[in-house]
């Protein structure tokens, strides 16, 4: 009996860079389905800036508390 | 997912495009070009096929680097004059990136190997100089069923177009006749300035890697001109020709005959 896909999935990416952070969150999200959950962690600053900005710019739904990015796949 | 840490950081700046994606990435590094010439056209193509990520590449040249190829064939440096092209190309596309498979082959391309040479290929570079050549892996490819990129430079002129065999107009029905020996100047003759080699070469690497992933648009049944002296680009429409000799058996019926754009 196979498991369907976990319909959500973490990336811890505090201490990644720019632009590396994204192509990890990019690559996450190529991955998943539509509609699945990312919960991304970025460092404060250009990160927690620039990867929902790139996440928004490709179609996602994209939220954030304190802690985390939240990204549903579009 | 399997792209490598440092795959990630070499191609970074690529798949953060939003034309790209992780899997064409992986197509690209699953593919295998054959480029035909490591000159002034084949130095820019292999460079940049390399440097994107293709997984395997092979460079085709007999000719040994001359102090009069600096000027247009930028992976051929000064130290290197009497190298053999092939192999002095694979030595700097290895520096540019080790995570690539660069083949060697120190031989012309004739009639009696050109299918040994291409067979395998997923695409093929045509960074040819001779026009008997290009027919040649024009035919080859077409009766191979690969896709091809064919590009020419002379002074400050130069031309692309890319072929899908048994699809889209081959290298000889958007030029159906194949020039005498003699008629058309060489670059020994005529010259060739080495920047036009650089933007053709680079542009042949470019229709390679959009036929290799399918991302964006081949120039497929069109050829671009460019005239560097005024930089103006060029595009004119082609297509099949029903009696190709080198492509009219394959796949589709190809369509009434097409204009014949000016040639290089």
């Amino acid at each position: 009996m196979t498991s369907p896909p976990p319909a959500r999935r973490e990336l811890d990416l505090t201490g990644v860079p720019c632009p590396l952070n994204w192509v990890r969150t990019r690559l996450a999200l190529e991955a998943m389905q539509a509609g699945q959950e990312l919960f991304v962690r970025l460092d404060a600053g250009e990160p927690r800036e620039s990867v929902p900005r790139s996440a928004r710019e490709e179609g996602h739904l994209v939220s954030q508390d304190a802690e985390r990015v939240r990204i549903v796949r579009r | 997912m399997t792209l490598t840490d440092a795959e990630l950081e070499r191609y970074s700046r690529q798949l953060v495009m939003p034309e790209w994606s992780g899997a064409a990435q992986e197509r690209l590094r699953s593919a295998r070009a054959m480029v035909i010439g490591a000159g002034a056209l084949g130095c820019p193509a292999a460079t940049y096929l390399v440097a994107a990520g293709i997984g395997r590449i092979g460079v085709v040249d007999d000719d040994e680097v001359e102090l009069s190829n600096l000027h247009r064939q930028p992976l051929h440096l000064t130290p290197d004059v009497g190298a053999r092209k092939a192999e002095n190309a694979m030595v700097k596309l290895g520096f540019l990136n080790p995570e690539v498979v660069v083949e060697p082959f120190p031989a012309r391309l004739e009639d009696l190997n050109a299918e040994a040479l291409l067979t395998g290929a997923d695409v093929v570079v045509d960074c040819s100089d001779s026009f008997a050549t290009r027919y040649l892996v024009n035919d080859t490819c077409c009766s191979l069923g690969i896709p091809l990129v064919e590009a020419g430079v002379l002074g400050l002129f130069g031309l692309v177009l890319s072929i899908r065999p048994g699809e889209s107009a081959c290298y000889r029905c958007a030029f159906p006749v194949e020039p005498p020996a003699g008629s058309v100047p060489s670059c020994r003759e005529a010259g060739v300035l080495g920047a036009i080699g650089g933007v053709l070469g680079s542009l042949q690497a470019l229709e390679a890697i959009k036929l290799l992933t399918g991302v964006g648009e081949p120039l497929c049944d069109r050829v671009l001109q460019f005239e560097g002296a005024t930089a103006a680009p060029t595009v004119i429409a082609t297509r099949r020709r029903a009696d190709c000799p080198a492509c009219c058996d394959l796949v589709r019926p190809a369509p009434a005959a097409a204009a014949t754009p000016e040639r290089v």
